[in-house]
């Protein structure tokens, strides 16, 4: 245990790996700022940048944008009441109108306290955890990859509020997952003739136009009204002592929280974030101070959230299945890379793991660094004219995806989906749930098929094995469940009432 | 466009999806349950998507309960689609540069008072730094000016 760590941290202290790291941070900090964009459009948007690195440099860099998107996101929400993601929604509760009683400073500060804490308890617990995972994921048989596969997508439908419209981005992402050439046949499927169309849809020119290009129409309107006057030195951030007092256990509360709801597979960092701040309003004696600028209600989702997405690192390296749409553009990433996530990658590439793991918390000691000083600078991006920022995102997201493959025809694909996912966002429907589907829904085919040809096509033979049987039934009843009442009103009552595009 | 006839709208495409991606699929092989073709799985999803989008759109036409009022600015919608397929476009005929310029150009169109001169200070610090970062750092090479194919 203690030489993988050192291990790790060897691979993460190269200056090429700390500087990627930072430059991960910095970048992803900055594309988290931007109105409307968080932590999902940050990493599709550099997604292609890592392509040119080493696999472990590009993960670190990678992990690093995670965090900077993610604590940008929340700069944004805390000033200009607009989360980027809807995890940072909950932050807004409280953290914007302490903004408004002029102590935007020191809620920033709480959130990147908070978001260090949380990170660190979720880095412990994937530490301590992720290898004995792995070892029981090694006993798996496509059946049960199959049956947990499935859990993390009906918990995904489940966690949106909207079953129906839930399940439909599901499906169409599976769907969309099947364009190509066909694993066990070599056949083509709906390739159209298309050259591109044989390795399958670009999942990078997929997820700019979903969430880069259908973000960046969604913020343009308005944008000019957008203010944000308040001055932020480093001396205003600094909280005082009563404040530091109050939020150590919020802090302890929300990160366990976190920590737990992240490994579960599709509960991912909303509903982490969510359940961290009812409870704090139910444990707190004087409940009118929520949504007044409590500053629990800030540190609580932040340390959660933070928690719950290095948990969530733990189902996607350790058994291979995402839990999230930004976990799974990480391991579309993995693939990309050539490393195929699942219990084998800890022993096969030990590096891998626990430098990306070491790489997790020097990441997050970088933005607590950065991000004190550098307060001032992304307070002024986001006081600069938002005019001449979302042509040079346009540009960004056009070359980017261009470069990958030199290919016309993926940015010809940055235009269908973006039309699709802006229509689909003002419909009502969210496009997380899409991606999930995209990513898992080959491996989701070939592990049936395995299944069915080892069950000899007989269904209830699949039922009949006890993992298999009793995940199958925990999905049917989330479904169910969902069917029945939803979180919906639950959401409704939080006063949330639509969730922003982003990370479910 | 109102909010019903926008979600219906969706929720027929949708549908159109699901029967379009059906019928293509009828023509892979489907297998049996223990051998699954690679249809079995299109056709289970595709009929599964037109039957969730028929409902969905059943339930919008019966049940216009519709309290938030999202609407579509088509501005903006047509601009940036406008700019990245430009994009596509012009670097395909005309190399890195010219497409740079197209996608700021266009992208600009999303707003009623931009202003030419804002645009062009723009796409030219923009080019500039194109120039820059892929001929000069990076060394990448795709061709900046170009004509033809």
């Amino acid at each position: 245990m203690f030489e993988n760590i050192l291990l790790g941290f060897s691979t993460a202290f190269t200056a090429t790996n700390l500087l990627y790291c930072f430059l991960g941070v910095f970048l992803g900090t900055f594309i988290g700022v931007l109105p409307g964009l968080g932590s999902l459009a940050a990493i599709s948007m550099l997604l292609p940048l890592t392509f040119y690195l080493e696999p472990t440099t590009a993960l670190i860099m990678l992990g690093g944008i995670y965090y900077g998107g993610e604590y940008g996101g929340s700069i944004a929400s805390i000033l200009l009441n607009l989360p980027g993601t809807p995890s940072a929604a909950v932050t807004c509760l409280d953290g914007n109108p302490m903004a408004k009683q002029g102590r935007a400073g020191v809620a920033l500060f709480i959130t990147a306290i908070a978001s260090f804490v949380g990170g660190s308890v979720g880095i412990i617990a994937l530490m301590a955890f992720g290898p004995a995972i792995a070892k029981v994921g090694l006993s798996f048989g496509p059946s049960d990859y199959f049956a947990l596969m499935l859990l993390g997508l009906v918990a995904t439908v489940t966690v949106g509020g909207q079953v129906r419209k839930g399940l439909i981005m599901v499906i169409l992402g599976l769907l969309l997952g099947t364009v190509g050439t066909d694993v066990t046949s070599g056949d083509f499927r709906y390739t159209f003739g298309f050259l591109e169309l044989r390795d399958g849809v670009s999942l990078v020119g997929m997820a700019m136009g979903l969430f880069g290009i259908a973000e960046v129409i969604n913020s343009i309107k308005g944008s000019n009204e957008r203010k944000v006057t308040e001055k932020i030195t480093a001396r205003s951030m600094m909280p005082t002592k009563e404040d530091m007092k109050k939020i150590i256990a919020p802090m302890a509360r929300g990160s366990s929280i976190g920590g737990f709801l992240g490994a579960l597979p599709g509960a991912g960092t909303v509903i982490a974030a969510f359940l961290a701040y009812a409870m704090e309003v139910r444990v707190a004696k004087d409940k009118t101070r929520f949504g007044n600028g409590a500053i629990e209600g800030v540190a609580a989702p932040e340390s959660a959230n933070n928690a719950a997405a290095q948990t969530a690192f733990i189902p996607t390296l350790t058994i291979g299945i995402p839990g999230s749409a930004t976990m799974s553009i990480m391991l579309g990433a993995l693939m990309i890379h050539g490393i195929t996530p699942g219990p084998l990658l800890i022993t096969d590439h030990p590096t891998i793991f626990w430098g990306l793991i070491a790489s997790f918390w020097i990441g997050n000691v970088f933005l607590l660094v950065l991000n004190i000083p550098l307060i001032g600078m992304w307070v002024r991006v986001l006081q600069f004219p938002y005019k001449y920022i979302y042509p040079v995102v346009i540009a960004l997201i056009c070359i980017g995806v261009f470069s990958m493959r030199t290919s016309v025809f993926d940015v010809c694909l940055v235009v269908i989906f973006g039309a699709l996912g802006y229509l689909l966002q003002r419909a009502g429907y969210q496009a997380a749930p899409l991606i999930l589907g995209f990513v898992l829904g080959p491996m989701l085919e070939e592990n049936l098929r395995r299944a069915m040809l080892m069950a000899r096509g007989d269904v209830f033979r699949l039922i009949a094995d006890p993992l298999t049987g009793s995940i199958l039934a925990l999905s049917a009843m989330m479904l169910i469940w969902a069917f029945a009442c939803g979180l919906k009103s639950l959401l409704n009552k939080r006063k949330i009432k639509i969730l922003p595009e982003g990370e479910a | 466009m109102n909010v019903i006839s926008l979600r219906f709208t969706i929720a027929t495409i949708l549908a159109v999806i699901g029967i379009t991606a059906f019928i293509i699929g009828l023509q892979y092989d489907f297998g049996s349950s223990q051998r699954m073709g690679p249809g079995y799985f299109p056709l289970v999803l595709s009929g599964a998507l037109t039957v969730l989008a028929v409902w969905e759109a059943f339930s919008v036409l019966f049940n216009p309960s519709s309290d938030e009022q999202p609407s579509l600015d088509w501005r903006p919608f047509a601009a940036i689609l406008t700019a990245v397929l430009g994009f596509a476009f012009a670097i395909s005929f005309f190399g890195l540069i010219p497409a740079f310029i197209v996608v700021i150009g266009l992208s600009s169109l999303s707003e009623h008072k931009y202003g030419l001169k804002p645009a062009l200070i723009l796409a030219f610090f923009v080019s500039l730094g194109a120039w820059l970062l892929f001929a000069k750092l990076l060394g990448i090479t795709l061709s900046l000016f170009k004509f033809g194919f």
